[in-house]
């Protein structure tokens, strides 16, 4: 079957990004469509224009459909956006793999890793689909500001340059513009890796502390974003770029942020099974935090504020004790574990 | 290659070549001038032969003219350089010497092994030696590879450590019953005393690795591409020459392998029946390398960047490979080549049936990958991502197909030991003074070798690696004693010898060439006390 011409895009998933970016091309006029797990939530947006669960408050295009039928979106849709939660992203790539051919694109929007196997979600599309034109799409893009029109930007790395093409091509003319690049690795961890520090900001302004502290945070949190990144095989440049820097920027200094959320009710010692047995939305900084202290343990990499946030959310280590193990990490020079690699 | 495929192919590769380079009037510049560049570079290395200096007469003539004439004159020169590389590469097969080679060479070769071998005449071996069928341990996909050499072209791709490797290449593809492949060898190859006879009559195109240019190196991957578009069966190494380290390939050219994508496509565009291209990967498993002490010496000298072409190795020596192949049946040594399962141009596996199934088995349609609108269509971005897919799925069959052997399991273990013993030394002053002891306990070996074996038996469970039956079966004591009995006779200096209890070692090097097979399996650390 040749590509089909109805749909130019496909959005798999409903949660809040994925309802925000279909929304966006649904009022750009692209013909999109999204894909949600629930029918009651399907029933919801087509007939009532809303996604109450994720997107309280807030209208819909009218004319933005959703199905939960992939068996009849999948197949000849040139492009599919996949925004799901990266525990279920195995489980819903399956599903998309058994509709995809070759000629199709895929890209993701989800910022976190599979825990128990530190894969990132291209690699998981990989397996699950025998599609090999995969991108990675990631930047500073808090859902409810999309939702209002603001404008934004994302970067989108895919090795094939047909893929950047067609995803700058489906957003050129609206409110986010999208800037290649081929660091699919780079874009992905940085993507996953500010979820962390957005907990540690989140913390930080939990606690009261002011700018200067979160200035402290978010700058070696990038240090440690970077140092992660290219020992995965990132570029270093990426780390600097719309999904490394840009994106901390944003979900460290937004309380719009879940992860921002998480952290300052964590300073407020909340229990972490408590505070998200409250959301009804995904946290992914906080698996996030297991699989790269996992990934850094193997590795021999040293980040202090990974293991820190680690001892907070799963060895039961009081936030107070956290702070003072970090400021008594012997300094060194600030950029050495990055220029002398 | 029958002589009128080989004159199309000829004619096409010059066609497609001078495409490539006619796109601009500078473009046309650069291919003339840059060749005449490498190619005067070379030349002046190889001043002393008299051809090389008439060739060199003829390169510089034809660069002053090139100097002051117009593009349309260019074009017509740089034609004929590209001419005249294309009919240099061009391969000739001659099925007469193939029956021959084919029928007479392999029992002549065990009658005279046999003959030779002291071990024969002191009547050890009551049941007599084997033959080569029993040495050359074929194994894996086999009925695989030959259904999908049914339905298509196939490119086999082998792992590379010795200059043996294509004459049991060839070897193999005949014990399968499959028709000869085609195959880029060496210049040096052609020269050589034994082979070169055969290398000018059974279908091998000329590589000459010392020629640098760009464009010749355009005519080699095209000539490859429409040998595969004419359904000739090829074989060559991706790994581009010889492992130097002893380590499997973990790094492929990009090259040669995206020739069987280009001419997959080439075939839809002209809507051949029969379009797809196989590639089939192929491991070759030695417990004893012919040229080991050449090959690691190479790798230490230029720490892992290869001098490419070695012309005085073991290879060269008729008596080396004599004895080489003696040991082979004196010691009763397995060479196990394991073929993988067979791939699409864009790295997934194959079935029987040659359909291309994605990694959870689900079949897929394989023309879309290059369809655009449903067209088939050539995009050099796109296709060097998907030849890297490609290279990425042979280096994981490299990996999974990777037989352990006695030999690269002890050497591990003794050179684990002096590591672990030498902390202070740096690699390369272990490699040469062998550290504080001259020997090593048995025990301390033994102990070892039980322990990463264990770790290996798991790997092979979980299907990452394959092991040699001794080292799957036998036990810590019959695995070193093989091992012992390899490393200690056919290399001029033994690699490691036994007297009494301890294990002396003489030659790190080739223990640290042994051992390097296992790098990359993610074993656990070399240094590791057991």
């Amino acid at each position: 079957m040749s590509v089909r011409k109805e749909l130019d895009c496909l959005v798999v998933g409903g949660g809040t990004f994925g309802t925000a970016l279909a929304s966006l091309l649904r009022s750009m006029g692209k013909r999109v469509r999204l894909w949600v797990r629930r029918e009651e939530q399907a029933a919801e947006i087509n007939r009532e224009h809303t996604n109450g669960r994720y997107l309280p408050g807030l209208a819909l295009p009218d004319t933005l459909e959703a199905s939960t039928d992939l068996a009849g979106l999948v197949p000849g849709t040139p492009l599919v956006l996949m925004a799901v939660p990266s525990r279920s992203f195995r489980e819903v790539a399956r599903q998309v793999g058994d509709h995809l051919e070759g000629d199709q694109i895929v890209v993701h929007t989800t910022k976190g890793f599979e825990i128990e196997t530190f894969r990132r979600m291209s690699q998981i599309l990989r397996e699950e689909t025998c599609t090999l034109k995969i991108g990675a799409f990631s930047g500073p893009n808090l859902a409810l500001e999309i939702m209002k029109g603001h404008p934004a930007g994302a970067t989108l790395a895919s090795c094939y340059g047909e893929v950047v093409d067609s995803v700058q091509g489906l957003f050129r003319g609206g409110r986010m513009r999208v800037y290649g690049s081929q660091d699919v690795v780079g874009t992905e961890m940085a993507g996953a890796f500010k979820n962390i520090i957005a907990l540690a900001a989140g913390i930080s302004d939990g606690m009261g502390f002011g700018d200067n502290t979160k200035a402290l945070l978010l700058t070696r949190g990038l240090s440690e974003m970077a140092r992660v990144g290219v020992a995965a095989g990132g570029d270093v440049f990426t780390f600097s770029g719309l999904a490394g820097f840009g994106d901390l920027m944003a979900t460290c200094a937004s309380p719009l942020s879940r992860n921002h959320q998480v952290g300052t009710r964590l300073a407020q010692e909340e229990p972490l099974n408590a505070i998200l047995q409250s959301m009804n939305q995904v946290a992914e900084g906080v698996p996030t935090t297991e699989a790269v202290h996992r990934y850094a343990l193997a590795r021999g990499l040293d980040l202090p504020i990974v293991r820190a946030m680690h001892g907070i959310l799963f060895e039961g280590l009081k936030v107070a004790d956290a702070l003072l193990q970090l400021m008594a990490i012997p300094v060194g020079d600030e950029l050495s574990a990055l220029r002398y690699r | 290659m029958r002589e009128a495929d080989k004159e199309r192919v000829v004619v096409e590769v010059v066609q497609r070549v001078f495409e490539r380079c006619n796109r601009d009037p500078g473009t046309v510049e650069q291919a003339l001038f840059d060749t005449f560049y490498e190619e005067g570079r070379r030349l002046e290395t190889e001043k002393d032969r008299p051809a090389a200096r008439k060739q060199a007469a003829r390169y510089q003539k034809a660069y002053q003219e090139a100097v002051r004439a117009s593009p349309d004159r260019q074009r017509e020169l740089l034609k004929r350089v590209i001419q005249g590389f294309a009919e240099e590469v061009a391969g000739h097969f001659d099925p007469r010497i193939y029956a021959l080679s084919t029928r007479v060479v392999p029992p002549a070769l065990t009658v005279l092994l046999n003959t030779l071998s002291p071990l024969r005449l002191l009547g050890v071996f009551p049941g007599g030696l084997g033959t080569l069928e029993d040495q050359v341990v074929i194994q894996g996909e086999t009925d695989a590879f030959r259904a999908v050499a049914r339905q298509g072209t196939t490119v086999l791709v082998s792992t590379h450590c010795s200059h043996m490797d294509s004459i049991l290449l060839g070897y193999s593809v005949f014990r399968l019953g499959l028709p000869p492949y085609t195959y880029g060898a060496g210049l040096n190859l052609f020269h050589h005393k034994l082979l070169g006879f055969f290398m000018h009559n059974l279908g091998a195109y000329k590589v000459d690795r010392r020629k640098k240019a760009w464009v010749y190196k355009d005519v080699l991957k095209t000539y490859a591409g429409c040998t595969m578009e004419l359904g000739y069966h090829n074989m060559f190494f991706p790994g581009g020459t010889r492992s130097r380290s002893g380590a499997v390939e973990s790094r492929l050219k990009m090259g040669l392998l995206g020739m069987g994508l280009d001419a997959y496509v080439h075939n839809l565009v002209a809507g051949k029946e029969r379009p797809d291209i196989f590639v089939v990967p192929c491991t070759i498993n030695y417990q004893l390398v012919l040229e080991a002490e050449t090959l690691i010496d190479d790798y230490l000298k230029e720490v892992g960047k290869s001098r490419y072409i070695i012309e005085d190795d073991e290879f060269s020596r008729i008596d080396r490979v004599l004895d080489f192949v003696r040991k082979l049946f004196t010691l009763n040594s397995r060479i196990q080549v394991v073929i993988s399962r067979p791939l699409d141009v864009f790295g997934n596996r194959v079935d029987d049936e040659g359909r291309s199934l994605d990694r959870r088995g689900r079949e897929v349609d394989r023309k879309k990958y290059v369809c655009r609108d449903g067209v088939p269509v050539s995009d050099p971005q796109r296709d060097h991502e998907y030849t890297r897919e490609l290279a990425r799925s042979v280096m994981e069959s490299f990996q999974r197909d990777t037989v352990v052997n006695s030999t690269n399991l002890l050497s591990r273990s003794v050179f684990g030991w002096l590591r672990t013993r030498n902390r202070d030394q740096d690699l390369y002053r272990l490699l040469r003074t062998g550290g504080t002891e001259e020997s090593v306990p048995l025990k301390d070996v033994y102990r070892r070798v039980e322990r990463d074996r264990e770790v290996l038996r798991a790997r092979e469970g979980k299907g990452d690696l394959r092991l040699d039956e001794t080292v799957k079966d036998k036990d810590a004591v019959a695995v070193v004693s093989e091992a012992l009995a390899h490393l200690q006779s056919y290399h001029r200096t033994p690699a490691l010898v036994r007297r009494g209890d301890r294990l002396f070692h003489k030659d790190r090097n080739l223990l640290y060439y042994y051992q390097n097979r296992l790098e990359g399996f993610d074993l656990p650390a070399v240094e590791a006390a057991p």
